[in-house]
C-alpha cells in the first residue's frame, strides 16, 4: 500500500511515478512528485521506481519566481 | 554600538492624515539640493487610475522627469510607495513596498519590489508614496517618524560602511527601546562603485531579536540612491494592526485574511514547503527540466546541482519564523545564522546571512559552475552587506567566465585572476573589488552592456559573440532561468517592461513541460493576461507568492488551473474590503492594464519602448556554440527535422546552429506580432491612440509622446 496525498492506493510490483499517475484523475498539471520526501520531476517520472508503503505528493503547477 | 554622529539640519512638524480605506491620500517629496520638505495631497483621478504602489510611483517620477533625464541627473526620483492593500497584518505577503526610479542599467523607469516593514510604515506615518530627488552635498539620513509626527534630514558621519551594520545602528538610534517600530533603508558601497546597487528593506525580527532585510535588487536603484548621497531613509512608527488600515469593511478583510492564512498554514507543508526551505525548492526542479542556468546560460542542468538545492539548504537555515511581512503564512525569508565568512572583511566573524532563495543559488551558484553552499552564502552575505543586486552579479559574472574561457579576456585584463567557471575564490575577490570600485570588479560592476562595449574597445573582444552571450536585455541583467525551450518565456522576457525578469510572466512550465499554450495566439493571450496580473500586486503593495505557489486542492479541476481562480477571487475581496470599491476578479485586470500601458509609453519617452527593444540575446533563444547544440544534439536534430521539415543529411553541427538559429529567431518575431496586436499596440509595439483611449491614460502629455513617435 502507498498514499498519494493522504489517499491509499494499492502498490504493485514495477510501479513507477509515470505508471501511477497514469490511473488518477487530473493530473495533467503534475510535472513535480515529492516521493518519500524527495522531489522527482517529469523527466525522471518513467525511470522512478516507487517503493512500497512510499508517501507520494503531488506537487501543484509550478509557479515559478 | 558604534559610535555615530548625526547633524539634524532640518526638522517639520505635520499633521498626520487619517487614513481611509487603505489611502492617506499624500505624498511626501525631500528634495536633497534644497532640503525643501513638501506635502502634497493626491488627486481622486490619480487614485482612480493609478491605484498606488508603483502606479503612484510612476505618475510622480513621469511627473520629474524629462525625456532627457539621465540616471544621476538631480530631477531623477526614488519613489517608494506600498498600496492600499499594504500594511495588512496577517495576509499572506501583505507588506511589500515598490521602488521605481530612472535606472543607470537601463535609461528607463525600473521598479523593484521589495518585503520588510518600511512601506506599511511610511503608510502609516502619512503617506502614500514618497519622492526623493536631487543630490545631497553630504552624507544624508531621512527619517519619517510617524510616532512623533515629524520629516527630520540629517548630515550623517561616521555612519558603517555597509548595510549590515548600518540598519542594525540606525534601528538602535532612532528606537533603542522599541527596534521594532524602526524600518531602514540602506544602499552600502557596491552601491556606490556598481551600476547594481540594490537597496536593503529592514525589518526587526522579534524572535531573534536583530535586524533582518531584504533586497528591492533589480535596476540599480540603489545606485541612485548612493549618487544622491543618501546613506538611509529611516521609517518609525508603533503597533499595527488589521485597523490601520481603517478597511471599508473589517469583518471582510478579516475573513479573507483568515481564508487565506490558513489555507496556506495547511497546504504548504504539502507543497511546496517554502516556509522551512524558502524558494530553493525550484533549484532540483529547474536543474530536472533542464531550466536552471549553469555555465552563463549554456546549460540547463548539471549533476553536482544537488548539493547546492533544498536537501542542503533545508539542514542550515535557521529555524524560526521568518516572515518579511507581520504574520504572513509564507514566511519564506530565510537565513542562516553563525556563519562565518572565509573571505573580505567579516572573514572569521560570524554574521547572519539573509538568504539565499533561489535566484542567488542559481545565478551565483550553477551559472557559475560554483557547487558549493557555503560559497554561495559568503557570496550572497556580501552582495547584501554592499549593496549589490545577486542576479546582476551572478549574470555579469557568468559573462565574465565565458568570455574568459573563449580568450576574449585574459588574466592581463582581470588583473591576474583565472575567471574560468568554479573559479570561487576569484568570484567573491571580484564582489569585493565591486565595493571598493578597484581592479577589474570596477569593470564588471558596469554590467554586462557596458562591459560589452569595453572588451570589445578595450580589449579586441569579438562583439558579435558577446552579443550572443552576453544575457541582458534592455540593458538588464536576466534572472536565473533557461528560456531556450520556451518561446513564451522568451517573450516573458524579452516583452518585459522594465528587462529580462520574471515578476511579469512565468511561463516555462505551462508552454515547455505542459504544452497547455501551442499557439502564438495562445502566447500571446498568456503575454497578455500574466503580466497584467501580477502587475497588480505591485500597485497594491503585495506579494505575488501566496497567490500560485501554494494552490488551493481543487484548483487542478479547474480549466484555467494557471490562473489560480479562487485565489484571484480572494484578491477581489481583499481589496473591496479595504478599499471599499465593488470589485470583480476581471476589474483587477483592467486596473493593471492602464498602469501598464502607461509604463511602457514612459520607455518611448526615455527613448525607449519599441520593437527593437524587446530584441533577445541569442543564448535565450537557441545554442549559440557548437558546444551547446552538441549536448543536447538529439533534441535539436529532432526539432529541424520534425518541427521544421528540414532535411539536415550532410549537415555539420556548424550549419545546423545556423538554421535552428534562422528558425526560432523568426519564430520569436511572430511571438512580437501576436503579443503587440493583443496587447492593442502597433507593429513597432507602441501603444496605440485608440488603446490609451479606452484606458483612460489619454493625458495630454501621453498623446504628446506617442504624437512624437508617429502614433496619432
Amino acid at each position: 500500500m502507498i498514499e498519494v496525498d493522504d489517499k491509499k492506493i494499492t502498490w504493485s510490483e514495477h510501479m513507477t511515478v509515470s505508471s501511477l499517475l497514469k490511473n488518477l484523475e487530473d493530473v495533467e498539471s503534475c510535472a513535480v512528485v515529492r516521493l518519500n520526501g524527495r522531489l522527482v520531476s517529469s523527466p525522471d517520472f518513467s525511470e522512478t521506481k516507487i517503493p512500497d508503503n512510499s508517501r507520494i505528493q503531488l506537487l501543484p503547477l509550478v509557479a515559478g519566481g | 554600538m558604534e559610535q555615530i554622529h548625526l547633524k539634524e539640519i532640518k526638522s517639520v512638524s505635520y499633521e498626520k492624515a487619517e487614513i481611509k480605506k487603505g489611502y492617506t491620500d499624500q505624498s511626501l517629496r525631500v528634495n536633497l539640493d534644497s532640503n525643501d520638505i513638501i506635502i502634497n495631497p493626491i488627486q481622486e483621478k490619480i487614485k482612480n487610475k493609478f491605484i498606488g504602489g508603483k502606479g503612484y510611483d510612476l505618475w510622480l517620477m513621469w511627473n520629474a522627469v524629462s525625456g532627457d533625464t539621465k540616471w544621476n541627473d538631480p530631477e531623477n526620483a526614488i519613489c517608494i510607495s506600498s498600496g492600499p492593500l499594504g500594511g495588512t497584518p496577517g495576509y499572506p505577503g501583505g507588506g511589500k513596498s515598490i521602488v521605481t526610479s530612472i535606472s543607470p542599467l537601463t535609461g528607463a523607469p525600473i521598479d523593484s519590489n521589495v518585503g520588510g516593514y518600511f512601506g506599511p510604515y511610511k503608510k502609516f506615518s502619512g503617506f502614500d508614496v514618497i519622492q526623493v530627488d536631487g543630490k545631497a552635498k553630504e552624507n544624508t539620513i531621512v527619517l519619517i517618524d510617524g510616532i512623533e509626527n515629524k520629516i527630520k534630514i540629517f548630515e550623517a558621519k561616521d555612519l558603517p560602511t555597509d548595510s549590515y551594520e548600518l540598519s542594525k545602528v540606525l534601528t538602535r538610534h532612532f528606537d533603542e527601546t522599541k527596534p521594532v517600530n524602526v524600518s531602514v533603508v540602506t544602499a552600502g558601497p557596491g552601491a556606490a562603485h556598481t551600476f547594481f546597487g540594490c537597496l536593503n528593506f529592514s525589518w526587526w525580527d522579534a524572535g531573534r531579536k536583530m535586524v533582518r532585510y531584504k533586497q528591492a535588487g533589480r535596476g540599480g536603484i540603489g545606485t541612485v540612491f548612493a549618487d544622491k548621497k543618501l546613506k538611509a531613509i529611516v521609517a518609525r512608527f508603533g503597533a499595527v494592526s488589521m485597523k490601520s488600515n481603517n478597511p471599508a469593511d473589517l469583518d471582510a478583510l478579516k475573513l479573507v485574511t483568515k481564508t487565506h492564512a490558513k489555507e496556506i498554514h495547511e497546504l504548504d507543508p504539502k507543497q511546496n514547503r517554502m516556509a522551512l526551505v524558502g524558494t530553493i525548492h525550484l533549484v532540483p526542479i529547474m536543474n530536472d527540466h533542464d531550466c536552471l542556468p549553469v555555465h552563463n546560460f549554456k546549460f540547463g542542468s548539471h549533476p553536482e546541482s544537488r548539493v547546492i538545492g533544498e536537501e542542503v539548504y533545508e539542514h542550515i537555515f535557521d529555524k524560526g519564523f521568518d516572515g518579511c511581512w507581520k504574520g504572513c503564512a509564507v514566511a519564506c525569508a530565510h537565513g542562516v545564522k553563525d556563519f562565518s565568512p572565509f573571505t573580505g572583511p567579516y572573514r572569521g566573524k560570524k554574521v547572519f546571512v539573509d538568504g539565499p532563495e533561489y535566484e542567488t543559488v542559481a545565478g551565483c551558484g550553477s551559472n557559475l559552475g560554483i557547487f558549493d553552499a557555503q560559497t554561495i552564502l559568503e557570496i550572497n552575505f556580501y552582495c547584501d552587506a554592499y549593496g549589490l543586486d545577486t542576479i546582476s552579479v551572478g549574470t555579469s559574472l557568468g559573462f565574465v567566465m565565458e568570455c574568459f574561457e573563449n580568450n576574449q579576456i585574459t588574466k592581463e585584463h582581470t588583473g591576474g585572476m583565472d575567471l574560468s567557471f568554479g573559479s570561487r575564490f576569484n568570484a567573491l575577490e571580484i564582489i569585493h573589488q565591486m565595493a571598493r570600485g578597484e581592479g577589474f570588479g570596477a569593470i564588471v560592476g558596469k554590467g554586462i552592456r557596458k562591459m560589452k562595449e569595453i572588451f570589445a574597445k578595450d580589449f579586441g573582444a569579438d562583439m558579435a559573440f558577446m552579443q550572443d552571450i552576453g544575457m541582458e536585455s534592455k540593458g538588464l541583467e536576466f534572472s536565473e532561468y533557461i528560456t531556450k525551450e520556451s518561446l513564451a518565456q522568451q517573450g516573458g522576457y524579452g516583452l518585459a517592461l522594465k528587462g529580462p525578469q520574471h515578476d511579469e510572466a512565468w511561463l516555462i512550465f505551462l508552454d515547455m513541460v505542459h504544452n497547455f499554450m501551442p499557439t502564438f495566439e495562445n502566447k500571446a493571450e498568456a503575454l497578455h493576461w500574466f503580466p497584467m496580473f501580477r502587475t497588480w500586486f505591485a500597485l497594491c503593495g503585495l506579494c505575488k507568492l501566496p497567490w500560485n505557489d501554494i494552490v488551493p486542492e481543487d484548483n487542478k479541476n479547474n480549466p484555467e488551473p494557471a490562473k489560480v481562480v479562487k485565489h484571484i477571487g480572494w484578491y477581489a475581496d481583499f481589496f473591496s474590503a479595504v478599499t471599499g470599491r465593488k470589485t470583480s476578479s476581471d476589474d483587477l485586470i483592467s486596473m493593471s492594464e492602464a498602469v501598464y500601458n502607461f509604463q511602457r509609453i514612459f520607455n518611448l519617452k526615455m527613448g525607449y519602448g519599441t520593437r527593437q527593444h524587446d530584441a533577445l540575446p541569442y543564448r535565450a533563444v537557441g545554442p549559440v556554440t557548437v558546444e551547446e547544440y552538441e549536448s543536447r544534439q538529439k533534441r535539436y536534430d529532432g526539432q529541424l527535422k520534425e518541427k521544421y521539415g528540414l532535411d539536415i543529411t550532410g549537415m555539420d553541427s556548424t550549419d545546423k546552429v545556423a538554421a535552428l538559429r534562422k528558425k526560432r529567431e523568426e519564430q520569436y518575431e511572430l511571438l512580437k506580432d501576436a503579443v503587440y496586436e493583443r496587447r492593442g499596440w502597433n507593429k513597432n509595439g507602441i501603444p496605440t491612440v485608440k488603446t490609451v483611449k479606452r484606458l483612460g491614460i489619454d493625458f495630454p502629455e501621453v498623446m504628446e509622446v506617442l504624437k512624437k513617435n508617429g502614433v496619432v
